[in-house]
């Protein structure tokens, strides 16, 4: 029932974002036909007259092009239906008796201004209809385009990785210069921080091309007339976003590159803007889906039902070797019973590692407030461990002094909780929590001996750069 | 001066005219202007700086569609057709110049 249940799910994912991609895909096509990107259905208009003398109707052409700001289809059937309107015109009045140029003359002086002609032309094109199906046009493919670009990047990112591994490789192995490794004592958060930046980078440049090319063809207006107000908009919401909203694993390339992001947004939405977008067929969104989502599914599945990526709490004495002395000295039996409060558990996410340990169930009548009513100023400390790679060793890092966090122990029945936000510390990379309390004689004091774990920094490019570590 | 009173009468009318001309077939720009001048025996032309505009301008509010077609010389036009909507419009536009006209005729002539 389980796996027909995830299957439902994957099969709903792959359909519910494939059906969107493919939505997003035939809506920046049509876009892109009435940008030009498609063959055009109009012939050339007015071609140079011979000689090299500026043909009159060229010129009045011409200088009426500017004021249109449309879609270069647009502009072609106008410019291709104005040289048919004036080439008719001229020929009757050749037939009335005028001289091909007085012809000419008069043709182009009943059309009016040229300028004030491409104006009028420009408002009867760029109605309000238009506009909003511009604008939510645009906002639906930026959604597509971020999820392409999100699908695209990721793949992108890999590559990047692999060649980065393949380059230190060979450095190492033909030079014998070792590169710092980026993965080892942090369980690889930092490269999988960078990996989503590069991700999220591509995916916003993308969504920002993709909302200005389709608002283009919607509203009728020229790619390079709606790109500043789309560059504006990728700058104040991406930028608002990936400094304050977007949380995630991070480090200081992470960082630097979400830094980056609004620029990079900006730059899609102005730079060589009038190309067409290169065409994503439908094969390639399946390709995609099937590359990416489904493994993404699978993989969440495995680790939804498993246990938090850190060690159980340790129940038993101090064997072996914890260098719990670093923190203090064990609480005397005669100031808190052996073994009255056991390590319960934790969970750690994205919102924090959430502790609780619980008075021993075989102290019968007992309440933890009467086992602890002899201490005060009792809180969980997280102290740097050991790194797990060497199974010899293990434990509080003796050399570090003072706790990475310390937070006050709160009563909730008969256990202890806090939350330690661990994941809100830069390269808090292994831990050891320990519970401590203030005795009777003034001094501090080990209650439990705990457990440890290893989180990464989760948060957003503000809350790195304004972290207290 | 009278094409002055003439251009300034016209203001308004063009899409009347335009709708007017386009109930009976398709035609391109030019024909356009050609037809509205000929129905009203040479009394009206619209200025055609102002045709396109009012052409595109329909077409955009769907009282009108646009097609590129084959023509007889040269290169291909764009054919413009009345659409069911246009053609509410028409009757909507008539309804009103029939109201206006009466009313304008009414006044001058102090009736």
């Amino acid at each position: 029932m389980d796996a027909l249940s995830g299957w439902l799910t994957i099969i709903l994912y792959v359909g519910g974002i494939g059906g969107f991609l493919i939505a997003t895909v035939a809506l920046v096509r049509r876009s892109e036909r009435r940008l030009g990107g498609g063959r055009s259905n109009v012939s050339p208009a007015a071609p140079a007259a011979p000689g090299g003398s500026p043909d009159p109707i060229t010129t009045y052409l011409d200088q009426m092009t500017p004021e249109l700001m449309l879609p270069a289809e647009d502009v072609a059937e106008v410019r291709a239906e104005l040289a048919d309107h004036l080439g008719d015109s001229i020929a009757n009045l050749e037939a009335e008796g005028l001289e091909r140029e007085d012809a000419v003359r008069e043709a182009l002086g009943r059309l009016g201004p040229p300028r004030e002609l491409g104006r009028q032309l420009r408002i009867a094109h760029q109605s309000t209809r238009r506009l909003l199906a511009g604008v939510g046009g645009g906002i639906f493919a930026a959604g597509g385009g971020f999820v392409l670009g999100y699908l695209g990047g990721t793949a992108v990112g890999l590559l990047l990785m692999l060649a980065t591994v393949a380059g230190a490789t060979a450095l190492s192995t033909v030079v014998g210069l070792h590169l710092p490794d980026m993965t080892s004592g942090d369980g690889g958060s930092t490269a999988n921080s960078i990996l989503l930046a590069i991700a999220i980078a591509v995916a916003a440049a993308a969504a920002t091309r993709y909302a200005v090319r389709t608002s283009a063809g919607l509203s009728r207006r020229s790619p390079g007339s709606v790109a500043v107000f789309w560059a504006v908009a990728a700058v104040l919401g991406f930028g608002w976003w990936f400094l304050f909203a977007y949380r995630g694993p991070q480090s200081w390339p992470s960082v630097a590159i979400e830094l980056c992001i609004p620029l990079i947004a900006a730059a899609a939405a102005i730079v060589r803007v009038e190309r067409p977008m290169p065409h994503v067929g439908r094969w390639a969104i399946v390709v995609l889906l099937v590359g990416a989502i489904v493994p993404m599914v699978l993989l969440l599945g495995v680790t939804s039902s498993g246990p938090a990526s850190m060690t159980t709490i340790s129940q038993s004495g101090p064997e072996p070797d914890l260098h719990l002395a670093t923190v203090a000295p064990m609480a005397p039996a005669a100031w808190l019973p052996d073994g009255a409060i056991i390590g319960g558990g934790w969970g750690s996410d994205a919102s924090g590692t959430r502790v609780a340990f619980d008075l021993n169930p075989s102290l019968s009548g007992l309440t933890m407030g009467s086992v602890l009513a002899n201490w005060r100023d009792i809180r969980f400390e997280a102290w740097r461990a050991l790194p797990d790679s060497d199974p010899g060793s293990t434990g509080i890092d003796p050399q570090y002094t003072t706790p990475l966090l310390a937070q006050p122990a709160v009563i909730s029945g008969d256990s202890l909780q806090a939350v330690l936000h661990l994941e809100r510390m830069r390269y808090s990379g292994m831990w050891w929590v320990v519970l401590t309390g203030i005795g009777p004689d003034g001094g501090r004091y080990l209650l439990q001996v705990g457990g440890g774990g290893n989180t990464s920094f989760n948060g957003s490019v503000w809350d790195w750069l304004t972290t207290a570590q | 001066m009278h094409g002055r009173i003439r251009a300034q009468l016209l203001k308004g009318t063009t899409t009347l005219l335009v709708l007017t001309v386009l109930r009976d077939g398709e035609l391109y720009g030019y024909e356009i202007a050609q037809r509205i001048r000929g129905r009203s025996g040479g009394a009206f032309a619209p200025g055609e700086g102002s045709l396109y505009p009012a052409l595109h301008a329909l077409e955009a509010d769907g009282a009108l569609e646009a097609s590129w077609r084959d023509s007889d010389r040269g290169p291909r036009r764009r054919y413009y057709k009345i659409t069911k909507s246009g053609l509410a419009m028409l009757a909507e536009h008539s309804h009103e110049w029939a109201a206006f006209s009466q009313g304008m005729a009414r006044a001058v002539e102090g009736n």
